[in-house]
């Protein structure tokens, strides 16, 4: 399955919502194991929203490794791929279990130390 | 109400000149103000200062109060500044803006993408002074987007966004303040912590730790079960660095400030609900390498 980005959303990959479009017709074929092209040619400008809300989410049922398998970028420039490099990182901590009792001690205790 | 007249002393963008404008803020933050910004003892106005008291005026207004500026206590320069940056047209004063070294004065009552993102592309890096290829400056408008979007999900702003900006060309610098009157990043991390920990927890983080905090690859004040968030302000420092400029943040009593020499995070005694992002960013085409990137020709 091929898309091009720009006749969907622009020239522009910045906002959630686009990136919610193309989450939707993504997500399907995903978890129906499709491969699934997205072409950005003539696509310029990337922002973390769109990444975040089009693959980031992607994530809640799909395995990384699942996603590097199946979902195939054409023409992404440096900059797109470094957004979505740190979209899919942050996206993977998003989704592990958490322990926010943890975060604030070490938080807290790192403060402790800086006012030393 | 009798109206209180506020005298705008010269503003540059120091810390010092940051806190004059949380001072001023502090002293007219109340409902169904009255005020005069007065202009007689200010010889200098940075972009800080000008998207700052567009915010403030917008935010008095919103809480019923008035704002009249002394046009004639203005000295010329700093007249013809504001003419061409559009600040003074969009407070009444009779003028239009014109090209110039000024960036024009913005007000986004929302996340507006495509007029935010042609103000940076065009009116910010693009107007033919820095000479930069064409991916840099989709770069770096795209970083932008990051203080913007920020500001419009997290800062909770009924006001919305005020951003100012100038090239300076005898340094060959960028400048772009964006300000929002929100709740501040410290506040919103604290509230994160206060819902998902504990109060007592919570009410013991310093601005400067909730700065830090935020600042992380991987932090978000979203709970894991919606779309992911957080990769934002990371992805802004990384740029920051890589491209050897210079980002202060002032949120609530924290500061922070990413440049050359690292991060730095600090809390500050005058606290200030809602953050303020200044950026600067070198002219220089050597000071810039993404991954990839080749130096343009000319």
């Amino acid at each position: 399955m091929n898309f091009k980005i720009k006749e969907l959303i622009g020239p522009r990959c910045i906002i959630k919502e686009d990136g919610q479009k193309i989450y939707e017709m993504i997500h399907g074929p995903l978890l129906q194991g499709e491969v699934v092209s997205l072409d950005f040619s003539d696509v310029n400008q990337f922002a973390s929203p769109f990444f975040n809300f089009a693959f980031g989410q992607l994530l809640k049922n799909i395995t990384k490794e699942e996603l590097e398998r199946l979902l195939h970028f054409v023409n992404l420039n440096d900059t797109g791929k470094n957004v979505f490099e740190r979209v899919i990182e942050n996206a993977v901590k998003y989704y592990a279990d958490k322990d926010y009792r943890k975060i604030v001690d070490d938080i807290l205790e790192q403060q402790a130390k800086e006012s030393d | 109400m009798a109206q209180n007249v506020i005298n705008i002393p010269r503003i540059n963008d120091t810390p010092s000149d940051f806190e004059i404008l949380f001072k001023i803020w502090s002293q007219i933050n109340g409902y169904e103000e009255d005020v005069r910004f007065d202009f007689s003892r200010c010889y200098f106005l940075r972009p800080n200062a000008v998207a700052f008291l567009g915010g403030l005026t917008r935010l008095i207004q919103y809480r019923w109060g008035t704002v009249e500026f002394d046009w004639a206590t203005l000295r010329d320069r700093i007249l013809t500044n504001l003419c061409q940056s559009g600040f003074a047209k969009a407070f009444g004063y009779p003028s239009s803006g014109w090209d110039g070294n000024s960036i024009p004065y913005r007000h986004d009552d929302t996340l507006d993408m495509n007029g935010i993102m042609d103000y940076l592309t065009d009116n910010w890096i693009g107007k033919g002074w820095v000479r930069i290829s064409n991916r840099l400056r989709d770069a770096i408008a795209g970083n932008m987007w990051e203080i913007y979007n920020n500001a419009f999900e997290h800062s909770g702003t009924e006001i919305g966004v005020f951003s100012c900006g100038q090239y300076f060309p005898w340094y060959n610098a960028l400048l772009l303040s964006v300000v929002d009157f929100g709740q501040g990043i410290p506040s919103k991390v604290r509230d994160f912590f206060r819902q998902n920990v504990s109060e007592e927890q919570a009410d013991k983080l310093k601005g400067s730790t909730c700065l830090q905090w935020a600042f992380q690859a991987g932090s978000t004040t979203k709970v894991g079960y919606g779309e992911p968030g957080g990769a934002g302000l990371d992805l802004l420092k990384q740029f920051v660095k890589l491209n050897k400029g210079k980002l202060e943040v002032y949120s609530n009593d924290g500061y922070c400030i990413i440049d050359k020499n690292g991060e730095r995070y600090s809390n500050r005694t005058i606290s200030f609900e809602g953050t303020v992002f200044h950026i600067t960013l070198w002219c220089d085409e050597k000071q810039y390498h993404l991954k990839g990137e080749v130096a343009p020709t000319f």
